[in-house]
């Protein structure tokens, strides 16, 4: 996180595509943070809030719509109508989800389901992403600093859709394969990060 | 149990593989497609480049055409009437009872000789005859001692011998836009002293032209060459490009420098 971030103070002024971008960075960093702070102090913190599960459940639903704003302010004439439904049928789930099936709060576990529908939208976006600048006319540009970011979504979306889709299944039949199974999660994040700088890098602004 | 396990991890391993090689073929097709877009933008780019230089010889040799047809006429028409009319006017008598008139005889036949070498020089001037036979050295030398004064400037020229014609066409554009850049400067830099050098090597063709007026820098050449009014810039520019050349101005202590260098294959 810390790689973006970094990049981010040298290159302050950014396109206004990229300001979701910014903010999903600054806030995965304080939720990050709290998760880790959680985590180490597990053994200290009261039964109900030694659990940071529910902070991955609020992690996805900010990832997906900040990134769903950073899709839209691309303001790529593809598919425009159904990217700006996307976020809203998200929500939808999310509500549905939540109240009819799982406990938002779970102190066991995370939503395998919340996650994986996240990466559902978010491969659908990156794939429209790449369907229209294979079909627009405009001259490309040397330097793409979205096609680096949705790359590295890209990468980390299709790594994890099956790990998010059986973590929870995971988690009850090979405990221990699941946690090492998270190492993979952490290194493709990484790679989220350093195309994320990437991007950053790239403005032209 | 264990068999479930492992189908499973054979699930997840195959789902993963799966997805990201789908993902690794959008992406190696998004990246073909982008070449070949980039591709064909550089060739439409090189194509209109083309075009335009087309454009710009075609009017360069218009221009050329133009003032070959305009130098004839005046030399072959009026020039031709004027050294008749200068003939008939030697041809009448002034009397004794017109002693009055010959002042006015006399200044009739002086403007007639001096009408007769302006349209001679003006002719000469745009027939660029002496740059065809002689090549652009001695047309560049001749040029100069035309307009030197030696009472107001001084103009001195240090011209690479060795420099040999490849193409005439080139050898005309190179030609007016000396004349061009000198004019400007004795109209509008007014200085005492210039120097024209040239340097011919296996690259290019060096041609500096030093004064000590006031002249222009290059910003202000760039910001004068798109002006309506400076139409003498714009066909320095117009001939650069067809030349694929580089002109410069620079600023130094003891005075202005014009830099222009035409690389040698060039041939139009």
């Amino acid at each position: 996180m810390l790689i973006p971030l970094a990049i981010l103070c040298l290159k302050k002024k950014q396109p206004a595509f990229n300001k979701p971008v910014v903010i999903y960075l600054w806030t995965a960093l304080a939720i990050n943070v709290t998760i880790d702070a959680i985590w180490k102090l597990k053994t200290i913190l009261p039964h109900p809030y030694n659990t940071n599960n529910y902070l991955y459940n609020i992690h996805s639903i900010i990832r997906v719509l900040l990134f769903s704003s950073f899709f839209i302010k691309l303001n790529q004439q593809f598919l425009s109508k159904t990217k700006r439904i996307a976020p809203y049928i998200f929500l939808g789930f999310v509500l549905i989800n939540f109240i009819f099936y799982q406990n938002f709060f779970d102190y066991g576990q995370l939503s395998s389901r919340l996650l994986s529908f996240e990466a559902v939208i978010m491969m659908f976006y990156c794939m429209q992403y790449y369907l229209f600048k294979i079909t627009d006319d405009e001259e490309p540009s040397k330097k793409q600093p979205d096609f680096w970011i949705v790359t590295g979504l890209g990468i980390y979306y299709t790594v994890n859709f099956f790990i998010f889709l059986l973590y929870n299944e995971l988690t009850l039949r090979l405990h221990n394969f699941a946690i090492s199974l998270w190492n993979i999660h952490n290194f493709t994040y990484t790679i989220l990060c350093v195309f994320i700088a990437k991007g950053l890098y790239e403005t032209n602004e | 149990m264990k068999q479930t396990n492992d189908d499973i991890r054979l699930l997840l391993f195959m789902g993963i593989a799966v997805m990201l090689s789908l993902f690794a073929s959008i992406l190696l097709i998004f990246i073909f497609f982008q070449r070949k877009k980039y591709q064909y933008q550089q060739k439409i780019q090189r194509l209109h480049q083309t075009q335009q230089n087309q454009l710009i010889e075609a009017a360069v040799r218009s221009e050329e055409t133009e003032r070959h047809r305009i130098a004839e006429e005046l030399h072959d028409e009026v020039g031709a009437i004027l050294s008749a009319s200068k003939l008939h006017l030697q041809g009448v008598k002034i009397n004794v009872i017109d002693k009055n008139n010959e002042p006015r005889y006399e200044k009739g036949q002086e403007l007639l000789d001096m009408a007769i070498k302006q349209v001679r020089g003006i002719s000469h001037n745009l027939h660029s005859s002496i740059l065809k036979e002689f090549g652009l050295n001695e047309a560049i030398r001749h040029f100069v001692e035309k307009i030197t004064n030696n009472d107001l400037i001084f103009i001195t020229t240090d011209l690479d011998d060795s420099y040999t014609t490849q193409a005439n066409e080139n050898d005309i554009s190179i030609y007016r836009m000396v004349q061009e850049l000198m004019n400007n400067i004795l109209k509008h830099a007014r200085p005492k002293k210039i120097h024209i050098t040239s340097t011919y090597n296996h690259d290019a063709l060096n041609i500096s032209i030093f004064h000590n007026g006031k002249g222009l820098s290059h910003a202000q050449y760039e910001e004068l060459k798109f002006n309506k009014q400076g139409l003498g810039l714009k066909a320095i520019q117009t001939r650069i490009i067809l030349l694929k050349g580089e002109v410069s101005f620079n600023h130094k202590p003891e005075g202005y420098y014009i830099n222009i260098s035409i690389p040698r294959t060039i041939t139009i």
